[in-house]
């Protein structure tokens, strides 16, 4: 079984003959010359047919058979697939004979979103070339320009590829200029293709080799094989997926990782052709898997180098290489109080296959033991949230996402990962906060409202051009935390859904950042405050407070809710004292019915959170802190 | 002890859009036989009662005046044969305005039924239009001065308050028309929407809205207001009355006497078990005729629900509990709020309190 993209394949294996290795094993693909290997990937906007020219190429080259080709739901990846995005990158090395040449090219894929930028650029470093392919009825979108910057900065190779040809809605000449123009090509290269139909796809794999070089790289240095990706079995341990670029890796020898500093054993090297099938060694030039027997898919990191141990051990890693590091912070409470040691639990188990996620221990006066767990985006917080809750059952409250701030006093960094751990104005110097170039490609019409949009973000405007007089593309410097929430909503409503974007991080910088806090009756809530520029302090304050008017059940008492700027109250409501909470009718004798009425309120009652005086019901905690939107970048399901 | 009896009868002209009892319009062909399965029950049920002695007797709905008054009378005699009824029992029967003239409440108090408790709702016709009350305000007039004339002396009328359209100004009207009239005894509901009525979907879909409970509330305080000036004794959250006219079977539900239940959906209660009849008429009438008492479902109270249901029913009487039952923790923000009062060592709620019940109840039972 494999997975390229989001179709996962399964097809039969002959069992093995007698003493001997099972058919389907792949001998011929030990070729002894690396001119013959031709690394690549496909990059493309998401919904521009990259599933479905992978499906074309496994066919083309006979990985597949036709009728063995069927597109199944693999579960561990149902959310992935929901969602329409590929999360693990996956590589398959195809058979392909051109002008009697075997050639063995290895097709890479990666992943799609703006959370997983680092994990696409390490297997972008996996490959020589890339397919930069664009839907001919959508043109160039801002995922198409961001992996294109991304697979040119890392030296590739492009081939530029228009597929949908075969669409009434199709414009293959104003496609082509666009990215002609942008790959700086003449319009005659950039290749047509329909991978629905098969049309093109020929000329594209004769193009791959053509254009595409072999990988450089000497077979008699010391061991380096990048780690593009990894995963975890359960039964056999990490396994990593590489690219050698020096040397050779054996099955069954001793490995360093240089980056975690940490040795392994290879327990079996394979290629994936397309099941995982054992090999000798991977050879320089190779794409292929190895299984480490390693517990923790956090000790094999994408962007590592693997080496040998001993002797032939290479001192230099790769280059590339980057902690995985959160973006996104938000903190994650069992629903009802007692689970939070299931809670620990779900997350350690996920952690084995999710390099990414980090956490730690958090109190919350409000929602009691939990943690402030940081992810990568809000795409990647949402999926650990559905994980928890459908593969654990966990009932969760999760509080508003926020970005790492930076408080500088003298010398000294604070990180904040939590909002109500920011420290009062006045006993720092600064608060620095995480800011994103922002690529935007919208259609011209749209373009007054994209730029509104972007400055009531507190965005900058770097750049803009028109790709063509329909359609611009703008550059914006914007904080993260502007576009963390609803901005891909916004964009998207602006611009009739035509607008696309993408975003890179751009580093910290100074902003004038205050604290918000929510008071209930004079009682702070923890898990309601907030860290919001200045100039939007007081419109978010008000907001939060007319929001949880809304939420807050009446009491005995009047409640005040207040939002405060350090001692400064900057909103207020009340909800009034409620006088009227009783069951009053009481009708021919069914007492039953009234006490079970009464039984029932003592337990919703039961299960509120008490702030101070203030009894909330968990639903109030949900909704005030639910992000309605769906984070940026993501497809629409 | 003494103990009271329940007789329900389901028929009703038309259903009420808000009303959630076991009543059914248009099954008033069933009304013979139903009365004889009654009659039937009675002497099923009634050999397990022998010792108790029965101090009231009340026929509710639905509509009980749609059976005709010769057969209502066939069914007191009947219970007084086979119960230990008091001579001097209370025998209330509630009546519809439209389903009474003077004739037939002659009738009815020469059969005994000598306290009559009549479904004004209001004096607003709008109001009486948005309850989908099929009478007129001056239906009621009529029948209670038909009552009075045909000799009843203990007569009660039922409101509803906080119905869509209502103001404190027509409630207050309705109030007055009351007073007027001089009833012996007010029961004053606020409207409840109960989720599978017709008014509950409604509410529900958004074409109704919601009763608001401010509002309500401040008609409550006006009831109380009003008719104690009149002279009534708010006896019990929803109940005024003359002295002397409280009305002693629904004071038994509250003092958790026992009661006997007969007819479909009917509750009882002795000795810490609750049980009740099968809803359905058709379902009712079968089983009694093949013999069976036909019991739908039953509870044991354990001693936590008997004492959750003790401390609700003496606040709502006015009764209270004693002090001496309560942490004193417990009832201090409240006596302190001013939601209860300490009468010579009893925890009574106030007519503030009253409207919070159910939170004094939950912080006082703990």
């Amino acid at each position: 079984m494999f997975a390229i993209g989001d179709r996962v394949y399964q097809r039969e294996l002959a069992p093995p003959e007698p003493g001997g290795r099972a058919v389907g094993s792949y001998d011929r693909w030990v070729v002894t010359d690396s001119s013959h290997i031709r690394n690549f990937c496909i990059v493309a906007h998401i919904d521009h047919g990259k599933s479905t020219l992978a499906d074309r190429l496994l066919e083309l080259t006979h990985a597949v058979a036709a009728r063995d080709m069927r597109a199944q739901y693999l579960d561990k990846m149902d959310l992935e697939r929901e969602r329409g995005i590929t999360i693990k990158a996956q590589a398959v090395r195809l058979a392909y004979r051109s002008q009697n040449r075997d050639f063995e090219l290895n097709l890479i894929d990666t992943p799609g979103h703006v959370d997983f930028t680092y994990e696409v650029s390490r297997s972008l470093a996996a490959c020589e070339g890339a397919v930069l392919l664009v839907d001919a009825a959508q043109g160039i979108e801002a995922q198409t320009l961001a992996n294109y910057h991304l697979a040119s900065d890392a030296g590739l190779t492009i081939i530029p590829v228009m597929n949908k040809i075969d669409l009434p809605s199709a414009d293959p000449a104003e496609t082509a200029r666009e990215l002609s123009e942008l790959v700086g090509c003449d319009p005659s290269e950039v290749l047509s293709v329909s991978a629905k139909t098969g049309d093109g796809v020929t000329e594209l794999l004769e193009a791959v080799i053509e254009r595409v070089p072999p990988p450089a790289g000497s077979r008699t240095e010391p061991l380096r094989a990048l780690i593009f990706d990894s995963s975890f079995d359960p039964y056999r341990g990490v396994i990593a997926y590489v690219r050698v670029f020096d040397g050779s890796l054996p099955s069954r020898s001793k490995i360093h990782l240089i980056q975690a500093k940490l040795d392994a054993e290879a327990e079996e090297a394979g290629i994936f052709a397309p099941e995982a099938t054992p090999v000798a060694q991977l050879r320089s030039g190779e794409v292929g898997y190895l299984v480490t027997g390693m517990k923790d898919v956090h000790l094999a990191k994408v962007g590592d180098t693997i080496t040998l141990a001993g002797k032939h051990r290479a001192t230099e890693p790769l280059p590339g290489y980057r902690e995985p590091k959160p973006m996104v912070w938000s903190g994650l409470f069992p629903a009802e109080g007692g689970d939070y040691s299931d809670l620990r639990e779900a997350l350690d188990r996920l952690k084995l296959s999710d390099s990414a996620l980090h956490y730690e221990p958090e109190t919350s006066l409000a929602l009691g033991f939990g943690f402030r767990c940081g992810f990568l985006g809000l795409l990647h917080m949402d999926i650990v949230k559905e994980r928890l809750e459908r593969e654990f059952g966990l009932e969760l409250i999760a509080t508003a996402p926020n970005v790492e701030f930076r408080v500088i006093r003298g010398d000294e960094v604070i990180v904040v990962h939590n909002p109500s751990e920011m420290p009062v104005p006045g006993t720092y110097d600064r608060v620095e906060e995480p800011v994103v170039m922002a690529t935007i490609i919208t259609p011209s019409d749209f373009l007054g409202p994209v730029l509104e949009l972007c400055q009531s973000r507190r965005g900058e405007l770097l750049d803009m051009k028109y790709l063509s007089p329909e359609r611009a593309e703008v550059h914006y410097h914007l904080p993260l935390a502007e576009i963390i929430f609803d901005f891909f909503d916004h964009l998207k409503s602006r611009t009739k859904g035509y607008a696309s974007l993408d975003y890179e991080p751009w580093g910290y910088e100074p902003s004038d950042l205050v604290r918000v806090d929510v008071l209930l009756h004079g009682e702070p809530v923890d898990a309601f405050s907030s860290v919001v520029h200045r100039d939007k302090a007081a419109q978010y304050g008000r907001a939060m407070v007319e929001r949880l008017r809304g939420l807050i059940p009446r009491q005995l008492f009047d409640v005040a809710i207040q939002a405060s700027i350090g001692s400064r109250i900057v909103a207020r409501e009340t909800v009034k004292a409620k006088r009227k909470d009783v069951l009053a009718k009481c009708y021919g004798g069914d007492i039953t019915r009234k006490r079970k009425l009464l039984e029932q309120q003592k337990k919703g009652k039961a299960r509120m959170r008490r702030v101070g005086r203030v009894d909330v019901p968990q639903e109030a905690f949900i909704a005030a802190l639910r992000v309605d939107q769906r984070p940026s970048g993501a497809k629409p399901s | 002890m003494s103990a009271g009896i329940y007789v329900h009868v389901p028929f009703c002209l038309k259903r009420c859009g808000y009303c959630d009892f076991n009543a059914y319009a248009g099954m008033d062909h069933l009304a013979p036989r139903y009365v004889r399965a009654v009659l039937a029950e009675a002497a099923l049920a009634s050999p397990a009662w022998a010792d108790e002695l029965f101090v009231s007797v009340f026929l509710g709905g639905g509509t009980p005046t749609t059976l005709d008054p010769a057969g209502l009378k066939g069914l007191l005699a009947h219970l007084r044969h086979r119960f230990h009824v008091a001579d001097d029992a209370e025998v209330t029967i509630e009546a519809n305005p439209d389903t009474v003239d003077r004739p037939k409440l002659e009738a009815l108090l020469a059969a005994g039924f000598d306290r009559l408790s009549m479904g004004a709702q209001s004096f607003d016709p709008s109001v009486l239009a948005s309850l989908e009350r099929i009478h007129e305000p001056a239906s009621v007039r009529r029948a209670f001065l038909d009552a009075r004339v045909a000799g009843y002396r203990n007569v009660s009328l039922d409101l509803i308050y906080g119905a869509e359209g209502e103001t404190v100004e027509s409630w207050e009207r309705t109030l007055s028309e009351t007073v007027d009239l001089g009833p012996e005894h007010v029961s004053a509901y606020a409207l409840t929407v109960e989720p599978s009525t017709p008014l509950g979907r409604k509410v529900a879909a958004g074409v109704v809205p919601s009763p608001d409970p401010d509002l309500q509330a401040d008609m409550f305080t006006l009831a109380c207001d009003r008719l104690a000036a009149a002279g009534y004794v708010h006896y019990e959250i929803s109940n005024w009355a003359r002295p002397g006219f409280e009305c002693r079977h629904n004071l038994g539900y509250w003092e958790r006497r026992p009661y006997v239940g007969l007819g479909a959906g009917a509750h009882a209660y002795r000795d810490d078990r609750r049980w009740w009849n099968v809803r359905p008429p058709e379902e009712y009438m079968v089983l009694v005729e093949s013999g069976v008492l036909p019991v739908g479902g039953e509870e044991h109270l354990e001693p936590s629900d008997a004492y959750l249901e003790e401390i609700f029913l003496r606040l709502r009487i006015f009764e209270g509990i004693p002090a001496s039952w309560v942490e004193a923790e417990r009832a201090a923000p409240f006596l302190e709020s001013g939601l209860l009062l300490n009468n010579d060592g009893a925890l009574v709620p106030t007519e503030r309190g009253m409207l919070l019940l159910n939170e004094l109840v939950l912080a006082l039972a703990g």
